[in-house]
């Protein structure tokens, strides 16, 4: 589904080459819950938005569903940013005096069409990830696990097929994280692809392959043993 | 992206920083209410000055004894001239085809007494036909009619201000006033014609007969104007020529220059009428300088705003937007910005308009095409200085935004 090839990222700044990613070469087949570890500076974060189409690659070529992302125009990464995937940040990136409908229904906006039964199908996403009584809430009035289930209610809204969540759990306390990885537990159960960027070898145990990223390249790429999602759709 | 549920959603967010969007919505008020009012007044001001003119009469020209100049708007006569005559305007209405009625006039200050009041004012020596050309109409008694005119009688007719100063309020039809020395019947009052586009006030006057005036009065053979009617105002142009060309040979002026000055009211109207477009204009202009200056604060709120709002437009890009939506979305804001400011500056300066008039005794002719295009102004101000922003928010690379601290 995702596929990666001998991708680099080199940062330029102040006419200083920063090389972050050293030629990366990756496969993510659909249904796979994949966690991405590494310590900080190490690209995973970089990695995580080139696949995400959120940057370019200084060199490499992303395929998406076949699709070679960065040979095409403009359009089409924000096209597939709204269709295919669905971003869960650390810092939840709600929209502040919002509610939490509101929030959720935002990718529709963009999307090819917007669905006649928006409202509808956005409380059922916020029911999904149990907060069916916090719709009307603003953003500001949720805590903070609550506002990383909105953030993945807005993910899941147009039912892409792969969440790529970063640092999820960051500014999460130990019972909001349960929450949160119990929920891209269900997802991945339900056949949803899910990357996860994470410093936390606690959260990347729930994931089925862990690669680990160094200076830029993947040293180790394996089955995580403990999970019981082992097998991929 | 869909338009109605964007224009839902700027709604949302500009109304949830309440302040920032209220000032920036009044500096747009503020400009379009300056608009509105400003042009207003000033076609207020070009309608009264249309009025007044309009007032003297209808297809008129006016002879004047001498050279009569403008200064700042208003007559001025250079010397005193003895050659425009009685029997010139006789002459006119006898030679020029076009011309239907003339109306010789003399005037000077004089004292007038009633009992132990007295005052200062113009005496006016008028022809009955004057009453037909100048639109005089008489609120209490009578005018003077041709006989009384030509049998030089002593009789009077007088404006409201004589009535207010010399007769506390009386109705004094039946009085015996003096003017200079000589008794005279006050036989009507005129009806309150204000002041004239010269700033002379047509009620502070005293109108007699002008065979009595220059018999009894004055004791001149000259006069100072003419009125003359034509008899459409097709024919004003040929008329005039006809009167130069007349008098010139009646005053046998021959390599000399013109003794008198000839006003055609049409030109006057023009001329009035372009120096008050003028005046429009520049006014509208001073306007339109503080409507800009309310897109100047469009600008800097929406500045402030793609700055702050880095992340949420990183959020946005992140979740489908493309650079036109971003920049539809913030262009969206600036036109509800200056729609709204548009509306309430309309509504603002048409209550001011309504005050002005009210209250201040302002003209202020209410312009339902300026008010509707200092709607569309604010509109397209509001494009003008939020296609910079929205461009600017536009530009911002996903994940460059995203990470904004």
């Amino acid at each position: 589904m995702i596929k990666i090839k001998n991708i680099e990222k080199t940062y330029i700044k102040a006419s200083v080459l920063t090389p972050v990613l050293c030629g990366i070469t990756l496969s993510i087949q659909r249904g796979e819950y994949v966690a991405i570890m590494g310590t900080s500076g190490t690209g995973k974060s970089t990695l995580m938005n080139i696949i995400g189409c959120l940057d370019k690659p200084t060199s490499g070529q992303l395929e998406l569903d076949g699709i070679d992302v960065y040979k095409l125009d403009d359009d089409t990464p924000s096209s597939l940013r709204n269709n295919k995937i669905g971003f869960v940040f650390q810092q939840f990136f709600l929209l502040e005096r919002t509610t939490a409908l509101d929030n959720v229904l935002l990718p529709f906006i963009y999307a090819d069409k917007y669905p006649a039964d928006a409202i509808q199908r956005a409380k059922k996403t916020l029911a999904n990830v149990g907060l069916e009584d916090r719709t009307e809430y603003l953003a500001n009035e949720l805590s903070g696990g609550q506002q990383q289930r909105v953030a993945i209610a807005r993910a899941l809204i147009n039912d892409p097929d792969v969440i790529l969540a970063d640092e999820p759990t960051g500014n999460l306390d130990s019972t909001s994280t349960a929450e949160i990885l119990e929920i891209f537990n269900r997802l991945n159960k339900e056949g949803r692809t899910i990357v996860v960027v994470t410093h936390d070898r606690a959260v990347a145990e729930h994931a089925q392959r862990i690669l680990e990223l160094k200076d830029g390249l993947i040293t180790e790429n394996g089955t995580n043993p403990n999970t019981e999602n082992s097998d991929i759709h | 992206m869909k338009i109605t549920k964007t224009i839902a959603l700027s709604y949302k967010i500009l109304t949830a920083h309440k302040l920032r969007t209220a000032l920036c919505i009044s500096s747009m008020t503020i400009g379009v209410a300056a608009v509105v009012v400003m042009v207003s007044m000033g076609r207020g001001a070009q309608k009264r000055v249309l009025d007044m003119i309009h007032d003297m009469g209808t297809n008129l020209i006016v002879v004047n004894a001498g050279h009569v100049t403008l200064v700042g708007g208003r007559e001025r006569q250079s010397a005193i001239v003895t050659s425009l005559r009685p029997e010139d305007a006789d002459a006119i209405l006898d030679h020029c085809t076009s011309v239907i009625e003339v109306a010789p006039e003399t005037s000077r200050k004089m004292n007038v007494e009633w009992e132990s009041e007295n005052l200062m004012t113009e005496i006016v020596g008028i022809s009955p036909a004057a009453f037909r050309i100048r639109n005089i109409e008489i609120k209490t008694g009578s005018n003077f009619d041709s006989i009384e005119n030509d049998t030089g009688k002593r009789v009077a007719i007088v404006g409201s201000v004589i009535v207010e100063k010399l007769f506390n309020g009386e109705n004094p039809v039946g009085y015996r006033i003096r003017i200079g020395n000589a008794p005279f019947d006050v036989v009507g009052v005129m009806k309150a014609k204000g002041v004239d586009a010269n700033g002379v006030d047509r009620d502070d006057r005293v109108l007699i007969p002008i065979k009595t005036a220059m018999l009894r009065l004055v004791r001149t053979t000259f006069i100072q104007k003419i009125h003359i009617q034509v008899a459409d105002s097709e024919q004003l142009e040929r008329a005039e020529t006809e009167i130069r060309d007349l008098l010139r040979e009646r005053h046998r002026l021959r390599d000399k220059p013109d003794d008198f000055t000839i006003q055609n009211q049409a030109t006057l109207v023009q001329t009035e009428r372009e120096s008050a477009r003028i005046l429009t204009l520049l006014i509208g202009s001073v306007a339109a300088i503080s409507l800009i200056v309310g897109g100047i604060g469009i600008l800097a709120v929406m500045l402030t705003a793609s700055r702050e709002r880095r992340r949420e437009i990183g959020l946005r890009r992140a979740i489908g937007a493309r650079r036109r939506d971003i920049r539809t979305q913030f262009l969206l804001e600036s036109l509800i910005i200056a729609c709204l400011g548009g509306f309430s500056g309309t509504v603002l300066g048409i209550l001011s308009n309504f005050l002005a008039s009210k209250l201040g005794g302002w003209t202020a002719l209410q312009s339902w095409d300026v008010t509707g295009a200092g709607l569309a102004l604010s509109a397209i101000i509001g494009l003008i200085f939020g296609i910079y922003p929205a461009s600017k928010a536009s530009k911002l690379e996903p994940i460059e935004a995203l990470r904004t601290e």
